[in-house]
């Protein structure tokens, strides 16, 4: 028998089929999660949270709390009644003791506006694939933070001048055996005018980024940021703990991709590179020949952001994008570009961040086997269409 | 010509079904079932299927991910954990296109 067309596209289609069955065997595809609070969020996990933003949120200076990235490594504490919070400073102090909301807010209160990124954002641009959350631009927000210097919450309990390093723990507990959620931080950042244990978000304080008392390390990794902060501990020594090793480290010297680290190689990441990313559009638009606007952010850890340019022919030709106006230390600054393409066509679109220590965004990031700071010039491809 | 197509279709699903087998030899499909039911069942407590979803992993990397989650309280059977890796191989390796984002709803009141 002669199979009819219909067989032969439906063995085809059985062929095809075989290999992409997926994302049809996700079981919670077709959930309708909504995290209180926040606006709809790509959604990488949802207990515990990790959520990131789309590109077309990166439209303000100023994040607003339920458009910003959410990134939890274990379950978020139940919700902490401020009147009976308590924070613990012990270890080398002279007088250990237990703080309360009202002794933070007692303290002189500092504004610092400053970029927190996730350490994984962009993970997904590296090749080989390395395992963790797969984030591509939108882990990465701008708040105006507001609390205590963390030094001055230390004198409190009078911290000896012989500890070199703060160990941090918040109130989030492990589940099963995973490890608590403790970092550390070397003691000249601690002491830095610009850290504090931040009171408020915006003005704010969500619970699900960490309040009543967050950690702000501007400039720093994410990782370094902890939340629902119950107990600060000066010690001698920097903290051991999955998270501080062999979490959060990368390569001291750089290693061809896809190889397994070399634990002896590995430190601790601090201060964050430099980096731009093209918001809007996104990847892949067909638009019409006419103007269209281009949009991003650029960020450069501790330093503050100089310039960035930006290709529409695939880095021949570069310009200058305008930026917004605040030229600040550990803030990103938006930048923009009213693009008008010569005529149809795809074009492959790069943004290039330069900062004020000269340091330039780089075509090929150090690959690391967590997939951490990526921070490759940022590249999308448009199709503009002749109109019809 | 109809022969032709007929003879193309069945040759791409011997072709696709020989790929699938070399690169997965022991995966039949009660193994991947039951790899499906140990994922369910063991990887839930602690956190969302979507962690693992949204990934494109080579199977080396998947093992180690098993291992490093073994380290952190997960425990199967030898069996159960040879059937999950199994699983993930086949429908999450790095073989396969990237996961289409989910979008969670909008949770402002």
């Amino acid at each position: 028998m002669t199979p009819s067309r219909r067989e032969i596209l439906a063995a085809l289609f059985a062929a095809s089929a075989a290999s992409q069955t997926a994302a049809s065997q996700s079981p919670t595809a077709d959930d309708s999660v909504a995290i209180p609070g926040k606006r709809p969020m790509i959604l990488h996990n949802d207990r515990p949270e990790d959520l990131e933003s789309f590109g077309a949120y990166f439209d303000a200076w100023v994040t607003p709390v339920d458009s910003f990235f959410v990134r939890q490594h274990i379950p978020r504490p139940a919700p902490i009644d401020p009147a009976s919070y308590k924070l613990t400073i012990n270890g080398m102090v002279s007088a250990p003791k237990d703080v309360s909301l009202a002794d933070l807010k007692a303290l002189p209160q500092f504004t610092v506006p400053a970029t927190l990124e996730c350490t994984g954002n962009g993970r997904a641009f590296y090749t080989p694939k390395v395992p963790g959350i797969q984030w591509k631009r939108g882990a990465v927000g701008n708040a105006e933070w507001q609390g205590p210097r963390l030094s001055d919450v230390l004198k409190l309990a009078g911290m000896s001048e012989a500890a070199a390093f703060v160990e941090i723990d918040g109130a989030d507990t492990p589940v099963a055996q995973t490890p608590d959620f403790v970092r550390s931080m070397p003691m000249k950042k601690a002491m830095h005018p610009a850290t504090i244990l931040a009171l408020k978000m915006n003005g704010d304080t969500p619970q699900i980024h960490g309040f009543p008392a967050r950690l702000v390390v501007p400039g720093w990794d994410g990782t370094s940021w902890v939340k629902w902060v119950t107990r600060l501990t000066p010690q001698a020594k920097e903290s051991g703990g999955f998270f501080m090793n062999p979490g959060y480290r990368i390569p001291r010297i750089p290693l061809p991709p896809g190889t397994p680290a070399r634990p002896a190689e590995l430190e601790v990441i601090e201060g964050m590179p430099v980096k731009s990313s093209i918001m809007l559009p996104e990847d892949g638009t067909k638009f019409a020949v006419g103007p269209i606007p281009v949009r991003g952010i650029a960020w450069a850890g501790e330093e503050a952001i100089e310039r960035v340019d930006i290709s529409f022919d695939g880095g021949s030709r570069w310009q200058a994008a305008t930026l917004s106006p605040q030229k600040l230390h550990f803030a990103w600054r938006l930048w923009h570009v009213d693009w008008k393409p010569d005529g149809p066509g795809y074009y492959t679109i790069l943004s290039r961040a330069t900062d004020s220590a000269g340091r330039v965004q780089p075509f090929v990031p150090a690959w690391n086997p967590s997939g951490y700071l990526w921070n490759g010039i940022d590249r999308i491809g448009v199709t503009v269409e002749a109109k019809a | 010509m109809r022969t032709r197509l007929a003879w193309f279709a069945a040759f791409a699903l011997a072709a696709a079904m020989a790929a699938d087998q070399a690169a997965n030899p022991a995966a039949d499909q009660t193994t991947l079932d039951r790899g499906k039911k140990v994922e369910q069942t063991t990887c839930l407590p602690c956190h969302s299927l979507r962690l693992i979803h949204s990934q494109r992993l080579p199977r080396a990397t998947w093992d180690r991910e098993l291992t490093k989650m073994a380290g952190w309280g997960w425990s199967a059977k030898p069996e159960d954990r040879a059937a999950l890796l199994e699983f993930l191989a086949a429908n999450y390796g790095d073989d396969k296109p990237a996961a289409p984002p989910d979008k969670s709803a909008d949770g402002r009141k």
